[in-house]
């Protein structure tokens, strides 16, 4: 279980963001500056069951990167803490990486090693060693349709099949809690398909998922429950069809732009 | 610990093999370019000085009726033409131009029987122009006849007491120091700045690559997710650049000490005695002395690659970091600059000094141990920052 309790993360200002001289303002100032630091997500509260699937929208900007970054402890909070089946990210970084695997659409791959050395390397990193990791690169291989270019040099691969190689790398380690952050990005169907089958696939296996994500039909098709971060802030918590109730017609979308408001950039 | 470091270094040493850019700096300048530039830089300076020594000089003289005897010496020495000029006003634009090499001016003696003075005009611009010393050859040979025939019309007759009459005080000169020592002083300045130029150009490639491109291809953010600690992760990388500037020196070693081998009788017996009166246990000291150097270095371009956003912002920080190698290893090659407690104190340059003294065999041994000690600590509290810098969220999420 993933337990979130007054989650923040600001960041020091080089210097107050100003209005340029002669300049009328491009807009209303964000509430999120406060004084010389950036407030990019302020008490964050919510709980995530074991093998859940949670989608995680908001507008650009609106703190989803950062709210992930912080529960993958790439970031440490400000203030708050989340755990992850008891594991602190705070006080234990370590072993929450060991549990965690992260899959970001610009996540970039090593180009001059090929896919099996990748997986190698992160394995190693992850703790694995001999039959167990070449047990678990198989297994990986195998799901992911990977045998063709297993050898070839990452950076001759095509972008469906880069993407399959950052998913094994993403799982070499089976990790009981996932973190996908917008992974279809740029992505054509089939391989934005993959990526949701593997989505779905985390569940069935019963671990934990966050997606944060900008596609809607991704969103209604995978997730159990939606979180919704404005301005750094946590201003919907409910399950899918709580979320539709918001939207005019019960559309996704609709509800969104209810909940962060009709002028936000979502 | 040790299996996150080695795990590290062994995927970065395998990345960076794979680099062409890299190999190229790491082996192929070093092996092969340096040799290669110093087999051109010397046949282009022997083949000058070849030209310069055998070139027909043309020249005009002007008041030969005042020294009986110029004439008719530089007319009857082979790599002498005569050319006619009018004017002496005319030499420095003949010069110029190229329609004579030299003109000599005869001074109007100053009283019967004293000194004649000729005055040499000429382009004394070219380091390698021998116009001077050919000139003077002759010009000293005329005055010996002179002064030959002055002295028997005084009655000296015999040679020896022309000499004692001419010369009477003469200087012998009998250098101390060994020949290892004076060769040293004058070629011991160049081989440090080499090592040291390369072995900084050898880690700068992998340095770049290592941290501000796995910002820029987006892998660095994976990487700090895996559960070693982050110091474990600089000091794989470290380890990789140290490698790369390590090889690099000890290759330009090897390129150099291979040319050597091959072409160093052509430079004349006194270099290959020099280099081979470098002992076995010198080359260990000048091996250890590029061991803290390339730690140094390593460590500084490692913090300046951390800090870049991407592999060209890192690029534009150590352009100038160049200089600030360049200038202290030059410093070895500058006469008069020696190895004492001060210039041991200026990192780099107390290096490129100290193995200028190995190659001279005047090493203080005790000025040997303080500056190994303060280049390591220094290479420490770098990599000590590089590891600061790693942990470091603003550094790391620079926008």
């Amino acid at each position: 279980m993933l337990e979130v309790v007054g989650l923040s993360k600001s960041f020091a200002l080089a210097k107050p963001r100003g209005r340029p001289r002669g300049r009328a303002p491009a807009g209303p100032p964000d509430p999120r500056e406060d004084g010389r630091r950036f407030h990019a997500i302020r008490n964050i509260d919510f709980t995530v069951q074991t093998g859940r699937i949670v989608g995680l929208l908001g507008p650009n900007g609106a703190g989803k990167t950062t709210l992930l970054r912080v529960l993958s402890t790439a970031l440490r909070p400000s203030a708050g803490t989340a755990t992850f089946d008891g594991v602190d990210i705070v006080r234990e970084p370590l072993a929450v990486r060991r549990i965690l695997g992260f899959l970001s659409g610009n996540t970039g791959l090593y180009g001059r090693l090929t896919p099996r050395e990748m997986l190698v390397y992160f394995g190693r990193l992850h703790g694995l060693r001999g039959p167990e990791l070449e047990r678990r690169i198989d297994d990986l291989v195998d799901r992911l349709g990977m045998q063709s270019y297993l050898d070839r040099r990452n950076d001759t691969l095509s972008a469906g099949m880069k993407q399959r190689v950052s998913i094994a790398r993403t799982l070499i380690h089976d990790p009981s809690v996932v973190v996908f952050d917008e992974p279809t990005t740029g992505l054509d169907v089939a391989a934005a398909e993959t990526i949701l089958r593997l989505v779905e696939r985390c569940r069935d296996d019963g671990k934990t998922v966050l997606l944060s994500t900008h596609h809607m039909h991704e969103v209604a098709r995978v997730c159990d429950r939606v979180l919704v971060v404005h301005q750094g802030e946590l201003v919907f918590s409910g399950s899918v069809e709580q979320m539709r109730e918001h939207g005019e017609g019960g559309t996704l979308d609709r509800a969104l732009l209810s909940i962060v408001g009709e002028g936000a950039d979502a | 610990m040790r299996s996150g470091i080695l795990t590290v270094f062994r995927k970065e040493l395998l990345e960076v093999g794979r680099d062409r850019k890299t190999l190229i700096f790491m082996i192929v300048l070093p092996l092969l370019l340096i040799p290669l530039i110093i087999q051109i830089t010397t046949d282009f300076v022997a083949d000058a000085e070849q030209e310069a020594a055998s070139a027909t000089l043309d020249y005009a003289i002007f008041g030969q009726e005042r020294l009986p005897g110029l004439a008719e010496t530089f007319a009857s020495t082979p790599g002498f033409e005569a050319v006619p000029l009018d004017d002496p006003a005319q030499i420095p634009q003949a010069v110029t131009d190229g329609r004579i090499d030299l003109a000599l001016v005869v001074e109007p003696l100053a009283q019967a029987g004293g000194q004649h003075v000729v005055q040499l005009h000429y382009n004394n611009a070219p380091l390698t122009s021998k116009v001077k010393p050919r000139t003077n050859e002759v010009l000293t040979r005329l005055g010996s006849d002179v002064r030959r025939e002055r002295l028997e019309a005084l009655g000296l007759g015999d040679p020896a007491l022309q000499l004692g009459v001419a010369e009477p005080v003469v200087m012998v000169e009998r250098g101390t120091a060994p020949m290892r020592e004076v060769l040293g002083e004058r070629i011991g300045g160049m081989l440090p700045y080499m090592f040291i130029i390369f072995c900084f150009l050898g880690a700068m490639y992998p340095a770049i690559d290592l941290a501000a491109g796995e910002k820029e291809r987006g892998t660095l953010e994976t990487l700090l997710l895996v559960p070693i600690p982050r110091h474990q992760v600089v000091l794989g990388k470290f380890l990789v650049v140290f490698t790369a500037g390590v090889v690099s020196a000890v290759l330009t070693l090897v390129g150099l000490g291979g040319w050597l081998a091959l072409k160093g009788d052509e430079l004349g017996g006194d270099i290959g005695a020099v280099m081979q009166s470098i002992g076995a246990t010198d080359l260990v000291l000048i091996a250890t002395m590029l061991v803290p150097t390339a730690a140094i270095f390593a460590a500084l371009l490692l913090c300046i690659s951390i800090y870049a956003k991407s592999f060209k912002e890192a690029q534009s920080y150590i352009a100038p970091l160049n200089m600030l190698v360049i200038l202290p290893a030059f410093l070895a090659m500058l006469p008069g600059v020696e190895l004492n407690w001060k210039t041991a104190s200026i990192p780099i340059a107390n290096i490129s000094l100290a193995i200028k003294e190995l190659i001279k065999g005047t090493m203080d041994y005790s000025v040997l141990v303080a500056i190994l000690g303060s280049s390591t600590l220094l290479a420490a509290i770098l990599l000590w920052i590089s590891t600061l810098w790693f942990r470091r969220e603003d550094v790391l999420f620079r926008q």
